[in-house]
């Protein structure tokens, strides 16, 4: 209420408004000291590889997140592009053309998903539940539940290749991100995807066509999932309905960890990906450690609660904040 | 004129029929296109089958649908089921053989209700601290079932575990009419509850509107953790009857589970946005896709080209519930 008493909260403030960021530092710093050899560049590598697949589908669902729906469907999408990118590159031997239908298949799926929540209005966890469970059927289906490999020579030496020591899905992801970031900074699709996720009867009262810019939010997320795919196919250069069971949440937890509200309306593609980081480095770390898996998995769901509780804290303090100042 | 009308209220009342009873028409068209297609599918012992089947999941819905009537979520009641059948399993292969087994398996089936019950609580307990609203819920119960899941796993260090006790009332539970009773008593004592009793009501209220039902004076958040706490506690009864029908348990044994439960919930028509439904449509819901779920079985369609079916039916059913309350809201206007 008092001026005095906004300047005392300040260094609080600045502590909770960059709380990742702190973390992330506090936490490598731990690591570096208890075990030394964890900033080793082949880990610091491995780690960035990690960011940059994960974090190229957690552009896609901070977009969708900020204009208020959800995508549940991201892991089976994702499976489906391996899938799908491998079988075409093995039948026509044409990375690019396997590159432009893959891109458009999950464009395709993404749009169908988008359509069902804006035509039908129905909740996009309850819609991204069902089209989750027909695109794993799919893929079993289309797979026999096999796993799917190739020898292509393109994508091997895409995800062998390095530039500055750093693997060439980093690169693809920092392209990815700078678009995305400057698509919802600088332009009037980005301000409207805000805007529709803020308060969507005003945006749709202010004339903006809300279901379209959800429709493609969701085509966008299609795209990221494939793009996703196809760099892990690069990496592994095999495809199968087990791996990135757990993509759509670790995606979900990211973007929250880094401060995109689930209620839709504010947020940034940066911070997911400091967010990302942040998981994947505690991932690597408990790896590190020699955790048995089972108390990993123990420590990975306690944070994300904590992650969510302090999310929500906040989201209370700065609606408190704002009242005493009016 | 008299006879226009009359057309006109029977077109009206078909209607009406045909929208509210959708689900029980999808229902009898499955079983009547399966037992053209295959005749064993008529038969008493597989129409059990189903019945038995269906008694598990089904008990784990009814705790699911008072949760999602709040308007909320619960995605840790399949590793509640885990958990708990772990336990129970541990504690009847320690003590099931001591004299008094009766009381043993009493003791087992309290454990693991109380665990369930505490579960669900400490999940309502984080969610209405922060008043969390679907995503929130949708989040922190995910949370909760990595959590419960692992401690599943570290329970016996990943081990299944063969039931070594011997037979007796525990295995009684999974046989004959015993699960199907168990299963329905429950869901009258529940309907009672939601259609009848203020608690009930309330919850419905919560539902429709969290702001307005707090206005008005209802304790929104003690509500909401005791639909939490039924919610895993019924995963937890659950637990009992997977168990004694398998003999064994798995901490695997409930991965999925919640999928299933918020499938037959939506498909029976309670809104994933609170307030409308019950424990009526529950049940048809969960009849609905273990019948699909056996038919198809039984024609021979693979495990999964059955996902195929088995998402499309959870759009369709939710896609065919909105329209039909859009169209209510058309007529009202009109």
């Amino acid at each position: 209420m008092s001026r005095a008493k906004t300047k005392d909260i300040r260094p609080l403030e600045l502590f909770l408004n960059q709380t990742v960021l702190f973390l992330l530092v506090g936490f490598i710093l731990i690591m570096a000291l208890v075990k030394p050899s964890f900033l080793a560049w082949w880990n610091i590598q491995n780690v960035l590889i990690d960011v940059s697949i994960y974090g190229v589908v957690a552009c896609g669902m901070t977009i969708l997140i900020i204009s208020g729906e959800f995508d549940l469907s991201a892991s089976s999408q994702y499976m489906w592009a391996q899938i799908l990118y491998i079988t075409l590159l093995n039948s026509t031997n044409n990375p690019f053309l396997s590159i432009i239908l893959t891109l458009g298949s999950g464009f395709l799926l993404g749009t169908i998903n988008g359509l069902i929540v804006t035509r039908f209005r129905i909740n996009s966890f309850i819609v991204t539940l069902g089209t989750m469970t027909m695109i794993r059927g799919l893929c079993l289906v289309f797979t026999g539940g096999k796993m799917v490999d190739t020898q292509n020579k393109f994508i091997k030496a895409l995800g062998s290749a390095e530039f500055l020591g750093l693997s060439s899905l980093f690169y693809i992801y920092l392209v990815v991100l700078v678009i995305i970031s400057a698509m919802l900074a600088y332009t009037n699709f980005g301000r409207r995807l805000y805007a529709t996720g803020g308060n969507i009867e005003v945006a749709h009262l202010a004339g903006i066509n809300t279901a379209f810019q959800k429709t493609a939010a969701f085509s966008i997320m299609g795209v990221l999932c494939s793009i996703g795919g196809i760099m892990l196919v690069a990496q592994l250069r095999a495809g199968s309905t087990q791996y990135g069971t757990d993509l759509a949440l670790t995606c979900v937890a990211a973007t929250v960890i880094g401060g995109t509200r689930l209620s839709g309306g504010a947020g940034n593609a940066f911070r997911t990906a400091l967010g990302m980081l942040v998981i994947v480095v505690l991932y690597k770390a408990l790896i590190y450690l020699g955790l048995q898996a089972y108390y990993q998995n123990l420590v990975k769901g306690s944070v994300l609660i904590l992650v969510v509780m302090f999310d929500l804290f906040m989201t209370r303090r700065r609606t408190t904040m704002k009242q005493e100042r009016s | 004129m008299f006879g226009e009308q009359g057309i006109q209220y029977l077109k009206a009342n078909l209607t009406k029929v045909l929208r509210s009873q959708g689900v029980l028409l999808g229902l009898v068209l499955i079983i009547i296109v399966a037992s053209i297609v295959e005749p064993t599918f008529m038969t008493v012992s597989n129409i059990l089958n189903i019945l038995r089947q269906a008694s598990a999941i089904g008990i784990i819905c009814l705790g699911v649908t008072f949760v999602m009537m709040t308007g909320g979520m619960d995605l840790s009641v399949g590793a509640i089921v885990s958990l708990c059948s772990m336990v129970a399993v541990v504690m009847m292969n320690t003590y099931g053989s001591l004299p008094g087994s009766t009381g043993i398996v009493l003791l087992a089936i309290l454990t693991v209700l109380a665990i369930g019950f505490a579960i669900g609580v400490i999940n309502g307990l984080i969610i209405t601290a922060f008043n969390g609203r679907l995503g929130e819920t949708f989040i922190i119960t995910y949370g909760m079932q990595i959590v419960v899941a692992s401690l599943a796993l570290l329970y016996t260090g990943g081990q299944f575990v063969p039931g070594i006790f011997a037979m007796g009332l525990y295995q009684q539970l999974s046989m004959g009419f015993v699960p199907i009773i168990c299963f329905l008593s429950l869901a009258a004592i529940m309907h009672v509850v939601l259609a009848y009793t203020g608690f009930g009501k309330q919850i419905s209220f919560i539902g429709a509107n969290m702001d307005c039902a707090r206005m008005s004076g209802i304790k929104v958040s003690r509500l909401r953790v005791i639909t939490y706490g039924i919610c895993g506690a019924c995963a937890g009864f659950a637990s009992i009857i997977v168990t004694s029908r398998v003999y064994s348990a798995s901490p695997l044994q409930g991965t999925g589970y919640e999928l299933e439960a918020i499938a037959a919930v939506v498909v029976g028509g309670t809104s994933q946005s609170g307030g409308t439904g019950g424990i009526v449509n529950t049940i048809l819901g969960v009849l609905v896709l273990s019948v699909l779920g056996n038919a198809l079985n039984v024609i021979g369609v693979d495990a999964n080209a059955q996902l195929l079916f088995r998402g499309a039916i959870i759009i369709i059913a939710v896609g065919l519930d909105m329209w039909n309350k859009m169209a209510k809201q058309r007529e009202s206007t009109k």
